[in-house]
């Protein structure tokens, strides 16, 4: 499919059906939102919306909405939640926000897929990358992706962030440095581990210069964009001082993902690790767990140079594993960027096993969190090996998208071994 | 964390005898594997490599290492150890209690007076055996006749009369001895029956809280030349067993009165009223040592743990049921003393065989005194009485009296006023060496453990419970005293129970192994193995390199 044949009706049909479904879903299954918003799977206490509500509450009531350490979110939503009228009385307000968020994503999406990135970049083009996708079928697959529709029905304010990072590289891909630093700014104000992608997301803006002012030098770039990202960024921790008349903001939010204070269980790997540490220790293997999760940056970026996107790709897998609160809607994130990849599916090798796992651990994760909290004949340890096993499924998607992507890297180099089986040594 | 290593899967996929990433094996026609070498690595890649190892080694190095070590260090705040020490083994304070006795003889030449006190003083110093109490007689003012002098301990009134008699004033600290005319020594003699007489009325005064001070530092580590000597042993023996019926102390004590009767009756009582009459006096005479909280409970249909028409010795362990009776161990932190009056026809076999029992012998076989606990009493009713009234409680609440003076650990003998300010002295001189032998203790463990954390708060506390014991020991035996030693009792419980540092006690060397190991063993192989081919190859480029020099300055 070539994605330059998609007429504005089908785009228009696409973003329609998404769109419906999410109301319909909604509309006709008032409960099912609810029962999403309480889930671990989605919300997490640094994204859970009713937290959200619970800051806005004390926000429109002008108390300081980190008052009684419920709310974790950054202090500009609170403006922009409590302009849409209340949840409570109009919902449907509330769910177009997001069903637009999640339009935006798709569009985002859809861009950086005609782009043409993925397949060749600045410096490197792959000879399968006539074979993928088009930008209609991967905004599709991310729209009617289930884990997104929950999380959009969840209210995540993930979404936000999501849409940040995507509308980011796509700015980046088409040449416009600024936009994608700005909306990495962001992204990293929401969530703060989106400036880990900071380092590939310079590079593939630097790539994707417009001739025309084009900066040839890497380190004076580099230290452009360093400067508008902590520009932006503080301009945007002064607009939150000023609605929340302190600096309480830092701590509530960023400190609670850097210390980990809330041990709310999630689909990620902290929360039991720290749950059992000792606490002499805590302090210690905090710094482990986030330099751990930090390191893979810089590796990554110098070994995957050629294509940044790849960087980013794997990057936002890592993360969904690996960071402090993850939630299926990292995933889903991850998910949206590697059908991008079409052209190199035939190098994986393990996509059966990591489908297959990830889709049991769909199943059981679910089920298990019920026989640990609700029906109590489980216990922690039910939840916490389903999450390992979601993680296992993730890290082998991770993995096999890097070799493929590599090997597909050194076929170039070694034209003689195309279709020879290779193994490492 | 099978993803844990992809990046240096992939650098440490490149062998350096095979600097290729991969190596295929082919499959010729005939099924035999044949191996090609690979080419040899393009210098691109070797430097790419070495960048990646780098990046992964600054990381561990610049910012791992640093917060390993900032993270995971003991912070141990320095104590004044030599000197806590010092204070356990006594070296630091000799608690010495100035007794000051003032006599007032109004009716005497103020030359016989000195005279008298002269010879007194000696009497005494002769009696005497323990430097640690000292008593110091002086003259009062003839002005403040009136009064007893508040500065002294013990006022002694001489008034002329017939026989040589002594009576303790009731409500004040004074003696009244009476002395016959011609008993007044005159200048020249050396001894009188007199002075003798007063000193040994001053010295049996006193004999009991001498005998409980020097009790007390002969339990704690106080070096032997300030230890009084001659304590007999069944002196020692009831003095142990006073104190360790004794409560431990505390500023504020619970008392809490509670009524038990096995049937529906009597359902009430006028214990407000009773315990105004029969308890406060003692209660507000102790109020300069401790504050009482009082509540009162009755509980109908309550079944004793023993139901024994007779009680031995051993039932009265056991008669409280302790796990129907609510009877709260203590209220808002203060010590819980518990009264209890039960109403049944139950009485006891042997009454208590322990001399010291301050009740009467009729009360006795009512009552029993539980060490650090309380008091019951047994009291029989008819079965139809509906309503205790306060002159029924009478005799309990009078036995709870004497029972609560022991249970604060008040001296036996003596007028009460005496006994009161004996048992501030005794309690300052308790206080002090608890709070020293817990400074010792703490001192002992922080060399004993040297992985043991010392938070800043610990130290603030020592440097507190300093503090406040120099000023106590200063001030010993009078009412400031007793404030600071209880100050530095209560710093120094703190800054031994300190909640982190003793989360810390029991973690050996050993178990960090098997903290660290699980997750950064498998971090760690990867970055090490990287680091050492990488090592080697770059020796291995060296020498190449040093011996194709060789061979083109050769040619």
């Amino acid at each position: 499919m070539d994605g330059a044949q998609v007429t504005p009706g089908q785009t228009a049909g696409l973003y329609t059906g998404a769109a419906v479904l999410r109301l319909a879903i909604a509309t006709l299954l008032p409960a099912l939102p609810d029962l999403l918003t309480g889930r671990v799977e989605i919300s997490t206490p640094v994204t859970s919306f009713k937290r959200l509500q619970e800051g806005l509450f004390l926000y429109n009531h002008n108390v300081s909405p980190y008052d009684g350490g419920v709310y974790h979110q950054a202090p500009l939503l609170l403006p922009l939640f409590s302009l849409l009228p209340s949840f409570t009385t109009l919902p449907i307000f509330t769910y177009l926000l997001y069903i637009a968020v999640d339009l935006l994503s798709a569009s985002a999406l859809w861009r950086i897929a005609d782009s043409g990135e993925a397949g060749s970049s600045a410096l490197f083009s792959s000879p399968r990358r006539t074979k993928r996708w088009s930008g209609f079928v991967i905004a599709a697959v991310f729209l009617f992706n289930p884990f997104t529709v929950a999380t959009c029905l969840g209210r995540s304010t993930s979404v936000f962030t999501t849409y940040a990072i995507l509308h980011a590289i796509a700015k980046a891909v088409s040449g416009a440095p600024f936009g994608a630093m700005a909306a990495l700014s962001f992204a990293s104000y929401l969530s703060m581990y989106p400036l880990l992608l900071l380092p590939p997301l310079v590079l593939l803006s630097y790539d994707r210069q417009r001739p025309e002012r084009a900066i040839r030098s890497v380190a004076k770039f580099a230290a452009i964009c360093t400067a508008t990202v902590a520009g932006i960024l503080a301009i945007l921790f002064q607009m939150s001082y000023f609605l929340t008349g302190s600096w309480e903001f830092l701590p509530s939010t960023y400190g609670v993902q850097l210390t980990l204070s809330d041990l709310t269980p999630n689909v990620g790997l902290w929360w039991y690790f720290f749950i059992e540490m000792f606490d002499s220790f805590r302090s210690f293997f905090l710094a482990v767990f986030w330099l751990h999760l930090s390191s893979y940056v810089g590796g990554l970026t110098v070994r995957i140079r050629r294509q940044p996107l790849v960087v980013l790709t794997l990057l936002l897998g890592i993360l969904a594993i690996f960071k402090p609160y993850p939630s299926i809607g990292d995933t889903a994130l991850f998910f949206a960027l590697v059908p991008l990849y079409r052209h190199v599916f035939p190098l994986m090798r393990y996509t059966f096993v990591s489908a297959a796992v990830i889709l049991y651990a769909t199943c059981l994760g679910p089920a298990f969190y019920h026989l640990w909290i609700y029906a109590g004949s489980g216990n922690a340890n039910f939840f916490y090996a389903i999450t390992l096993v979601w993680n296992l499924g993730l890290s082998l998607l991770v993995c096999d998208l890097m070799f493929a992507v590599l090997r597909d890297e050194w076929e170039v180099e070694r034209p003689e071994m195309v279709g020879k089986e290779a193994r490492q040594i | 964390m099978s993803i844990q290593q992809p990046s240096p899967d992939n650098e440490a996929a490149n062998p350096d005898e095979n600097p290729v990433t991969v190596t295929e094996t082919a499959t010729t026609k005939n099924g035999a594997p044949t191996k090609k070498q690979p080419p040899p690595e393009k210098p691109s890649d070797v430097r790419r490599r070495s960048h990646i190892i780098l990046s992964f080694w600054l990381i561990v190095l610049c910012l791992g290492l640093p917060i390993w070590w900032k993270t995971t260090t003991i912070y141990r705040a320095d104590l004044p150890l030599q000197e806590m020490l010092d204070w356990s083994d006594g070296k630091a304070c000799r608690p010495v209690f100035p007794l000051r006795i003032s006599i007032q003889a109004n009716g005497l030449q103020e030359q016989e007076a000195q005279n008298l006190l002269r010879l007194t003083q000696h009497a005494l110093d002769d009696l005497n055996d323990f430097s640690g109490h000292h008593l110091r007689l002086g003259l009062a003012a003839p002005s403040t006749s009136d009064h007893y002098d508040s500065e002294s301990v013990l006022t002694i009134r001489l008034l002329p009369g017939e026989t040589t008699t002594a009576k303790f004033d009731a409500h004040e600290p004074v003696l009244d001895i009476t002395y016959p005319p011609n008993s007044i020594p005159s200048h020249t003699s050396s001894s009188s029956p007199l002075a003798t007489y007063v000193a040994g009325q001053l010295r049996s005064a006193f004999a009991e809280e001498q005998a409980t001070i020097s009790y007390l530092l002969s339990t704690n580590s106080v070096p032997s030349d300030h230890r009084p000597q001659g304590l007999s042993s069944d002196v020692a023996d009831s003095l142990a067993k006073r104190t360790t019926r004794a409560l431990k102390y505390a500023p504020t004590y619970h008392l809490t009165f509670s009524l038990f009767t096995s049937g529906p009756l009597p359902s009430s009582w006028d214990i407000d009223q009773a315990i105004e009459e029969y308890m406060k006096p003692v209660l507000n005479v102790l109020s300069p040592i401790h504050n009482f909280t009082i509540d009162t409970q009755v509980q109908l249909y309550a079944t004793p743990g023993v139901q024994n028409q007779v009680l031995n010795k051993e039932d009265l362990s056991s008669f409280i049921n302790a796990a129907e009776w609510p009877l709260s161990p203590s209220i808002g932190g203060a010590p819980t003393v518990n009264f209890i009056v039960f109403i049944g026809n139950q009485t006891i076999a042997v009454p208590s065989q322990d001399p010291d029992e301050g009740s009467a012998p009729g009360s006795a076989s009512h009552s029993w005194l539980i060490p650090q606990w309380g008091t019951v009493y047994l009291l029989p009713l008819p079965h139809d009485t509906t309503h205790l009234s306060a002159e029924a409680l009478k005799q309990p609440l009078l036995t709870f009296t004497s029972h609560l003076l022991s249970l604060t650990g008040t001296p036996q003998s003596g007028s009460l006023p005496l006994r009161l300010s004996t048992l501030a002295r005794i309690r300052s001189a308790d206080l002090l060496l608890r709070a020293s032998s817990t400074l010792g203790s703490l001192a002992r463990l922080a060399l004993a453990l040297p992985s043991i954390s010392i938070p800043g708060r610990v130290a603030d506390g020592v440097t507190k419970t300093i503090r406040h014991l120099r000023l106590a020991c200063e001030t010993l035996g009078g009412p400031e005293g007793l404030a600071h030693a209880r100050i530095a009792e209560a710093e120094a419980e703190r800054a031994f129970f300190e909640k982190s540092m003793v989360g810390q006690l029991y973690f050996p060397d050993e178990h960090k192994v098997a903290v660290y190991l699980p997750l950064l063993g498998p971090v760690a192989v990867p970055l090490v193995m990287g680091l050492l081919n990488e090592l080697k190859a770059w020796r291995k480029r060296r020498r190449e390199a040093a011996e194709a020099g060789k061979e083109k300055k050769r040619e």
